[in-house]
C-alpha cells in the first residue's frame, strides 16, 4: 500500500504552514507577556 | 554530487556564523543570568516563567539535533513512517501537560525529578532511578555534542573534535554563567531560528524538486520509502511514541521547567509546545525524501538533511541549515546540562555525598558539576564511532529508549495513584530497562521502548494489586523532608 503524491504533498504543505506560522505565533505572545509584565 | 570530500559552506564563513552566535548566546546567557544570586535562582530561574519563554522552551528543547538531523536519517531509512512516527513525539509533550499541573501542585517547592522519586518512593527506588535517568541524560548529551562534530564537518568540512569541542564550550559557558534563565531565554530566540529556518528549506524544496519528482523518483528507486505497510516502519511509530513519552515524563529538564514555570501556565505551555513541535519533524524530514530525485550520494546516513538542503539551495541552503542546526544544538545542550547538574547537584552532591550542603555551597557546586559534564561529554563524544554501541546518532539515541520507557509507568503511578508499591517501581524500571536492552540487540534498535515499557508495566500493576503501598501526598509539599530507606 503506497502513500498517493496528494497524500504526501498534503501532509507536508500543511506541516510547513503550521511550522511557517509559529514563529509569528510565538513573537506575539512575547508581545503579549512583555505588555502585561509577566515574561518570567 | 555532495559528499564528505566536498565541503559545502567555506570554512572561512563557518567560522564567522560559529563566532558570532557563540558571542550571541555567551553574552546573552551572562546578562539573563546576571541578578542570580542562590541555587534556587540558578536553576529554576525564579519558578515564575511566562507562557510565551515557557511554550518556546518547551519547543526549543525538544527540537533537538536528533529532529534535525535524525527526522531526515529516518526519512531517508523508514520512509513516510519515519518522519510520521517521529513526529508522533509530540505526543510526549502534549501527555506531559496535565502531569506539569500535577507536579506543581503536589511540590511547589520541587527541584528535581529525583525529589519526586524520593520522596514518593523512598531510596532505593530513587537510587535505581538516577541510574536510568542519568544514563539516559548522558546519551543525549553525547549523541548531541556528535551531532555538533557531525554537522561542522559535513557541511564546512571543519574537523569532527574541533566543531564538537566549540558547540559543547560554548553551552558549558552561557550555561554557567546564566543557568536557567539563560537556557529559557537563549531558548526562544532559537525557537524561532529553528523553524523559521526548517520551513524555509522545505518551501524552497517543494518549489525546486517538486511533489511528482520526488514521488515518482522513489517509486523508481527506494519503493519501500513510500510503503504505508513497511513492518519495520510501523514498530518504530509505536517505538518513538513510548520512547519520547518516557524521555519527558522521567527526565530532569522537563520536570525542572514544570518547577520554573509560573503557576497555571505549566499546563498551557506544554500543550500549546507539543501542538506547535508536531509538524516539525515531518518539515526536517521530507526533505531527505528528495534524495533519489536530486541524484544525491548520501555517504552517511545522520548528514542527509544537511547534504539535500546545501544541494537544494547552495551557499545560502548550507548557511540557512549550519544555523538552524547550531540553534537546535545549542537549545537542547543547554537545557540538558542545567538540568542534568541540578540533579547531580541535588540528588548526588546532596543527597549522597554533602547532606548539609548550604544553598550557597549548591550554587557553587551545580556551576563546577556543569562544567564536569561537559568535560566528560566531551571525552564520549569524541571516540565516536569507536565505542561498539556509538554507530550513528539514532542508534545511540534509541539505546537509551529502553531505560526511560521503562520510567514511565513509576512516575504516572507514583504521580496519580495512591498504593503505587515502591519496590515494584524500582523492580518495574529494573526489568523493563533490561529486557528492553536485550531486544534492542536481538531485534533492533526499534523495539527496545516498546519492550521496556510493556514490561514495566506488567510489574507497575502487578505488584500494586498484590501488595499496595497507601501514601500521603501531603509528605511532597516538603523537597527536604525525610523518607524510610
Amino acid at each position: 500500500m503506497t502513500i498517493s503524491i496528494t497524500a504526501l504533498s498534503v501532509i507536508v504543505i500543511i506541516a510547513t504552514l503550521v511550522a511557517s506560522l509559529t514563529p509569528i505565533l510565538l513573537i506575539a505572545l512575547f508581545i503579549r507577556d512583555w505588555k502585561k509584565g509577566c515574561l518570567w | 554530487m555532495t559528499g564528505l570530500d566536498d565541503p559545502i559552506l567555506p570554512t572561512s564563513i563557518a567560522w564567522g556564523l560559529l563566532a558570532a552566535f557563540s558571542v550571541l548566546w555567551v553574552v546573552l546567557g551572562w546578562w539573563l543570568g546576571r541578578r542570580n544570586k542562590t541555587a534556587e535562582d540558578h536553576m529554576l530561574a525564579g519558578r515564575n516563567v511566562g507562557l510565551a519563554l515557557a511554550t518556546a522552551t518547551a519547543m526549543a528543547t525538544w527540537v533537538t539535533a536528533n529532529t534535525t538531523m535524525t527526522a531526515p536519517q529516518l526519512a531517508l531509512q523508514l520512509g513516510v513512517w519515519g518522519m510520521l512516527g517521529y513526529s508522533l513525539g509530540a505526543l510526549g509533550l502534549i501527555l506531559f501537560a496535565p502531569l506539569a499541573r500535577r507536579i506543581r501542585e503536589l511540590m511547589p517547592e520541587g527541584f528535581t525529578s529525583g525529589d519526586f522519586i524520593r520522596l514518593r518512593y523512598g531510596k532505593f527506588t530513587w537510587r535505581v532511578f538516577l541510574v536510568v535517568s542519568l544514563i539516559y541524560a548522558f546519551g543525549w548529551l553525547v549523541s548531541m555534542a556528535m551531532a555538533g562534530g557531525v554537522l561542522i564537518n559535513a557541511l564546512a568540512g571543519i574537523d569532527y573534535r574541533v566543531g564538537m569541542t566549540v558547540i559543547l564550550t560554548v553551552c558549558v559557558l552561557y550555561t554557567l554563567l546564566g543557568g536557567l534563565r539563560a537556557v529559557i531565554g537563549t531558548d526562544f530566540i532559537q525557537t524561532v531560528i529553528i523553524i523559521a529556518g526548517a520551513a524555509f528549506i522545505a518551501w524552497l524544496t517543494i518549489d525546486k524538486v517538486g511533489f511528482e519528482a520526488i514521488h515518482f523518483n522513489l517509486m523508481e528507486e527506494r519503493p519501500e520509502l513510500l510503503n504505508l505497510l513497511f513492518p519495520a516502519a510501523i514498530m518504530f511509530l509505536f517505538n518513538n511514541l513510548l520512547f519520547g513519552v518516557g524521555e519527558i515524563f522521567h527526565s530532569n529538564v522537563w520536570w525542572s521547567r514544570a518547577f520554573a514555570f509560573g503557576r497555571n501556565v505549566g499546563f498551557r505551555a506544554y500543550l500549546f509546545g507539543g501542538l506547535l513541535w508536531l509538524p516539525i519533524p515531518i518539515v526536517a524530514g521530507f526533505i531527505a525524501l528528495a534524495t533519489p530525485a536530486l541524484g544525491l550520494n548520501v555517504p552517511a546516513a545522520d548528514m542527509v538533511g544537511p547534504l539535500v538542503a546545501a544541494e537544494v539551495l547552495g551557499l545560502t541552503g548550507a548557511i540557512v541549515v549550519f544555523i538552524v542546526v547550531f540553534a537546535a544544538l545549542a537549545s537542547s545542550l543547554d537545557s540538558l546540562l542545567a538540568a542534568t547538574s541540578d540533579l547531580v547537584t541535588r540528588d548526588i552532591y546532596r543527597g549522597h555525598i554533602r547532606p548539609q550542603a548550604s544553598e550557597q555551597h549548591q550554587f557553587h557546586a551545580t556551576k563546577v558539576i556543569v562544567v564536569l559534564l561537559g568535560l566528560v561529554t566531551w571525552l564520549a563524544a569524541s571516540y565516536r564511532g569507536e565505542l561498539p554501541i556509538v554507530g550513528s546518532l539514532a542508534e545511540l539515541l534509541y539505546f537509551t529508549g529502553a531505560f526511560v520507557a521503562s520510567a514511565i509507568w513509576p512516575i504516572v503511578a507514583g504521580l496519580y495513584w495512591q498504593r503505587a508499591n515502591p519496590q515494584g517501581a524500582a523492580w518495574s524500571m529494573i526489568l523493563g530497562s533490561g529486557i528492553g536492552l536485550a531486544s534492542y540487540f536481538l531485534i533492533g534498535f526499534y523495539v527496545a521502548a516498546l519492550v521496556g515499557a510493556a514490561v514495566s508495566l506488567a510489574v507497575m500493576v502487578l505488584s500494586t494489586w498484590l501488595m499496595p503501598r497507601p501514601f500521603d501526598w501531603g509528605r511532597l509539599a516538603r523537597p527536604d523532608g525525610e523518607v524510610a530507606a
